[in-house]
């Protein structure tokens, strides 16, 4: 786990279970506001990243792939907070987000979980937690986490506690 | 009694007189696909725009086809959601209009629901005896119900991650395949051997929910240009490639479809075993899939019902012959009925 600088983190995922559970430990730590933009080829791992990152919400509803509806609504029974999931790869410009609402999403009182984000890279604000993904031999997988913002470096953090308690 | 169904959840922008919710008098559908094949996908923005260009003379047209009056209409029904929220309020806003401009009840209604009564279209119909186990699989659902009622619904299981009809076109994204993916796998498997790659299969000690995201990466693991070798292509640039030049479309076609198909029906006669179900039920854009429709008739003892292939994909007369029962139900939904992008049927 090399730390490249401040607000990066670089993983090597073995399985898909293994990345479904670093998902689960971000999952817990989401707060109102947090964004989550992840990129990387088909099959890269993005979305079980992302089921897992909804167990550990505590979504009542099974994170799966919002790509035919492009964004999908969860919510949990603690409390009023949404997790958006939304889909990136069909829509091609910043006009495009703005038509699913993503203005909305974005208003600082959920939690948004993007996929494929780099297609709209300049309708998202600049504080954001980005992952690469990227396919490494068989089942690896390397995730990239860069944070900006001190919201969203402070949970970096956290993540890097929770999944290395250091 | 005539019902008017409106349909624009998706791609297609669609429109249908249907009669006493069996009868179709009209069957109309403007198809976006020519729009979307050429950029592999469904846009959003796109999408709504083809609906709102489209959908006065697709609605006027079903009903010139059905030589019926729009004050001669007995309801307005529409789909609701789940779908697009943009394409959907095309639709609503429409029906809404209508309804409001001649008096007649508006009935929402769920796409998914469109679906499961396009098999009350099938002609000659034979009466239904309850409980039935439906599959529905299309590009955006996977899902396995237990039909106990009209309107009724036990949700058996579905998808946790990609949906079947997603799976082929995400599939045949990586074969270099055309959109939409289903019918050209469909066709580049009839050439294939099935049995030339092992792809993953549900375990039979699962429950009803079903998987495709790993048949996915599996596909992707045999016909993708490994990364070191994509990195050196790039290098040397070359040819970007990224399907590997020693791969048989067809064979991965046939591997792929039958590794799905399986999953599919293994799950469904399970079901309908356990739920002691009359009949098997298949509706969606998958359910066009010859293959599916063999093997579940060769695996099951029981009947097997799907809808002719022209009204597996999105219509509007699946949706008014949804809305007929729900009009006899008694459903009236007022002017302020909103559009909803996720509406599980249970």
């Amino acid at each position: 786990m090399p730390i490249l600088k401040e607000g990066e983190l670089d993983i090597i995922s073995h399985s898909a279970e293994q990345t479904q559970r670093l998902g689960q430990r971000l999952g817990r730590l989401l707060r109102a506001g947090d964004l989550v933009c992840m990129t990387g080829d088909m099959g890269a791992g993005k979305t079980v990243f992302a089921s897992g990152i909804g167990q550990g919400f505590g979504s009542t509803t099974p994170v799966t792939s919002p790509t035919f509806n492009l964004a999908h609504q969860h919510s949990r029974p603690q409390d009023k907070l949404l997790l958006y999931h939304l889909d990136c790869y069909r829509l091609r410009d910043a006009a495009d987000a703005i038509s699913v609402g993503l203005d909305d999403i974005l208003d600082g009182t959920h939690v948004a979980v993007l996929e494929w984000a780099e297609r709209i890279r300049a309708a998202l604000p600049p504080e954001r937690l980005w992952i690469q993904f990227r396919v490494r031999e068989e089942m690896r997988r390397n995730l990239i986490l860069e944070a900006s913002g001190e919201r969203h470096r402070q949970l970096l953090e956290l993540f890097r506690e929770s999944a290395f308690g250091f | 009694m005539r019902i008017l169904g409106i349909e624009s959840s998706c791609d297609e922008t669609a429109a249908a007189v249907v009669v006493d919710g069996q009868h179709i008098a009209s069957n109309v559908i403007a198809s976006q696909i020519h729009i979307h094949a050429e950029h592999g996908g469904v846009f959003p923005e796109l999408a709504s725009r083809a609906h709102v260009e489209a959908i006065d003379h697709v609605v006027q047209e079903a009903l010139r086809q059905a030589q019926v009056e729009v004050e001669a209409l007995d309801a307005i029904a529409v789909t609701r959601g789940p779908g697009l929220i943009g394409s959907l309020m095309v639709g609503l806003n429409y029906a809404k209009g209508l309804a409001l401009m001649t008096g007649k009840p508006l009935i929402g209604v769920n796409h998914l629901e469109g679906h499961v009564y396009s098999l009350w279209l099938v002609q000659p119909f034979r009466p239904v005896t309850f409980p039935i186990v439906v599959l529905i699989v299309s590009g955006g659902h996977t899902e396995l119900l237990l039909m106990r009622e009209h309107g009724q619904y036990e949700r058996l299981g579905g998808t946790l991650d990609d949906a079947a009809g997603e799976a082929f076109d995400k599939v045949g994204r990586l074969l270099e395949l055309p959109f939409p993916g289903g019918p050209h796998i469909e066709q580049a498997a009839q050439l294939g051997n099935p049995r030339a790659f092992a792809f993953p299969r549900a375990k039979r000690d699962d429950g009803f929910d079903f998987s495709f995201s790993g048949i996915k990466t599996a596909v992707m693991r045999q016909v993708s240009v490994s990364p070191s070798a994509a990195a050196r292509l790039a290098r040397d640039n070359q040819q970007p490639a990224k399907l590997r030049s020693d791969v048989s479309v067809r064979d991965v076609a046939a591997s792929f479809q039958a590794a799905v198909v399986d999953t599919l029906v293994e799950k469904t006669v399970r079901a309908a075993k356990q739920f002691q179900a009359t009949e098997i039920a298949v509706v969606g854009g998958v359910s066009a899939n010859q293959l599916l429709r063999q093997r579940l008739r060769a695996e099951s003892e029981l009947p097997v019902r799907y809808p002719p292939l022209n009204l597996c994909t999105d219509n509007a007369a699946m949706i008014a012959a949804a809305a007929y029962q729900r009009f006899r139900a008694g459903q009236r939904d007022s002017l302020a009925l909103e559009a909803l992008a996720q509406w599980p049927l249970a």
